[in-house]
């Protein structure tokens, strides 16, 4: 089943997946958004992942934990994922609660997502995302 | 809407009936409704009908009283008057129409509303015969016939104050006994009635004596009940209740914690704080719990401050040391984000028991003194 457009959108730049979350999401959403993420990951032969959360109000152990798992999967599929735009309210709160962001990269903005993909998968990806090649 | 243009013969009824319009056991309803009779008697000619109506919109009234400001209950017993006349019009126009259909295999357009209002006006008259007759007296007197507070302490020898705690006392009683009439059910405990009243009264401090929100995770009855009950008996808002079942329940628990907190002056950050606390409480109950309840309370003493009570009918927790233990968090059972909240939180208590649930207070006060 496909993550209702209005919650989430994954678009494709290149060898990079960006992924906007658009609003909060449930335990079982956020779960979906895993799962058809990942499985863009491997039908786009991704190198990169931006995952954008700027419009999340709370990232809890559960929300944590699915962007460390994405993240994680990604990895075992050949791609880097950044996430990028933690509110500093949530990245505080993120430190209250234990959850450190340690296990997943992050940027502040999709710019800086961007240009830490760029530095970290092979530059011949670099280059043909500039481009707009595969 | 067809009644509309009809005319009726302005037939007024200046005297009540007998008793014969009135179900046995209310011989006082009929004498005390001088303002209902007259609106209801000037559109209905058939005597029998008009006393039912006149019944009705009355029973209808004192349910409703809640929502009515002081001063306008007159008018809107009018206007309740009318409308009980209307839709038995309605009803009666109906069944005209539908008389010629000798075999009619069709279902009816609204199949279930004839049906309803009849169960309505039965569960009212079984409401009503829940109160005892001094209490009808009592409210009657009041509601309808307008005497002041003052008027009836001074008939019956006791003050003004204890007369109106007596009505609210009365009224809650009404609408507890009406909801469980519309129901068709007996309370399964003998805790539901006096936590129903407690609700319906939206007496916080007798709501905590019979341990009401408790009692509404654990009893399905109470449960349904009790969201009619505080929609209507709750001017009050600085006390929300957020029930908890499924994911998106979770997202409306913080979403609500979040405001309530933004009414005391919460800092941004504060304010996503107590949300993420509140995330990892309510998870625990939609994972490991059947149902529970997320109760947001505005504190202002010593200063301003929210509370979050997050109660369920869940296993229990077998061992509240070990689950509030750093590191914890990362075992996947029972207990699971308690340690996490309790870092988020100013104060912070668990309280379990197996087989029955548990139940997580945590209090975040607002930084920076007082408002
Ligand atoms: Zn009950």
């Amino acid at each position: 089943m496909n993550q209702d457009p209005a919650l989430v959108s994954i678009m494709r730049q290149g060898p990079y997946l960006i992924a906007s979350i658009h609003t909060a999401l449930d335990d079982s959403q956020m779960v979906r958004f895993q799962h058809d993420l990942v499985d863009k990951i491997g039908r786009h032969r991704s190198r990169g992942v931006i995952i954008d959360v700027a419009a999340l109000d709370v990232l809890d152990s559960f929300g944590s934990k699915t962007l460390r798992n994405i993240a994680e999967m990604a990895r075992l599929r050949g791609a880097q994922t950044v996430v990028v735009g933690i509110q500093p309210d949530v990245a505080l709160a993120m430190v209250l609660l234990g959850m450190g962001t340690v296990q997943v990269e992050t940027a502040l903005d999709l710019e800086e997502g961007l240009a830490y993909l760029d530095d970290a998968v092979a530059p011949r990806a670099a280059v043909d995302a500039r481009d707009g090649r595969p | 809407m067809t009644w509309a243009r009809r005319t009726f013969p302005d037939v007024s009824v200046t005297e009540p009936s007998g008793a014969d319009a009135v179900p046995p056991g209310h011989p006082e309803v009929s004498a005390l409704i001088p303002i209902v009779r007259r609106v209801v008697g000037s559109r209905v000619t058939d005597r029998t009908v008009a006393d039912d109506l006149v019944q009705e919109t009355l029973v209808r009234v004192l349910a409703a009283e809640g929502r009515v400001e002081a001063g306008m209950l007159e008018s809107y017993a009018i206007a309740t008057a009318r409308n009980v006349v209307a839709s038995m019009w309605r009803l009666q126009d109906r069944a005209r129409r539908n008389q010629h259909r000798v075999v009619d295999l069709r279902p009816p357009p609204t199949p279930d509303e004839d049906l309803l209002a009849r169960e309505e006006q039965t569960a009212v008259v079984r409401a009503m015969a829940r109160l005892s007759q001094r209490e009808r007296e009592l409210l009657l007197a009041h509601e309808v016939s307008g005497r002041d507070t003052r008027t009836l302490a001074d008939e019956s020898g006791s003050s003004a104050g204890a007369v109106a705690a007596q009505l609210n006392r009365t009224r809650a009683r009404l609408r507890v006994e009406y909801l469980l009439a519309v129901e068709g059910a007996e309370p399964p405990t003998d805790r539901c009635r006096p936590v129903l009243l407690a609700l319906s009264s939206g007496d916080r401090r007798r709501q905590r004596e019979v341990d009401a929100d408790r009692h509404v995770v654990e009893c399905e009855l109470c449960a349904r009940l009790s969201n009619p009950l505080l929609e209507r008996g709750q001017p009050r808002d600085d006390v929300v209740r957020i029930p908890i079942r499924t994911d998106a329940d979770i997202v409306a628990a913080r979403r609500a914690a979040r405001e309530m907190a933004a009414r005391q002056g919460f800092s941004s950050t504060d304010l996503t704080v107590v949300a993420t606390a509140v995330s990892e409480i309510a998870r625990n109950i939609v994972r490991f719990a059947n149902a529970g309840v997320l109760v947001i309370e505005l504190l202002e003493r010593p200063h301003a401050g929210v509370r979050m009570v997050a109660m369920d009918n869940g296993p229990g927790i077998p061992d509240v040391e070990r689950a509030l233990a750093d590191g914890y968090s990362t075992y996947d059972g029972l207990g699971l984000g308690l340690p996490g909240a309790r870092r988020l939180m100013d104060e912070f208590a668990v309280a379990s028991e197996a087989g029955r649930g548990t139940t997580v207070t945590m209090t975040k006060w607002r930084r920076g003194g007082r408002p």
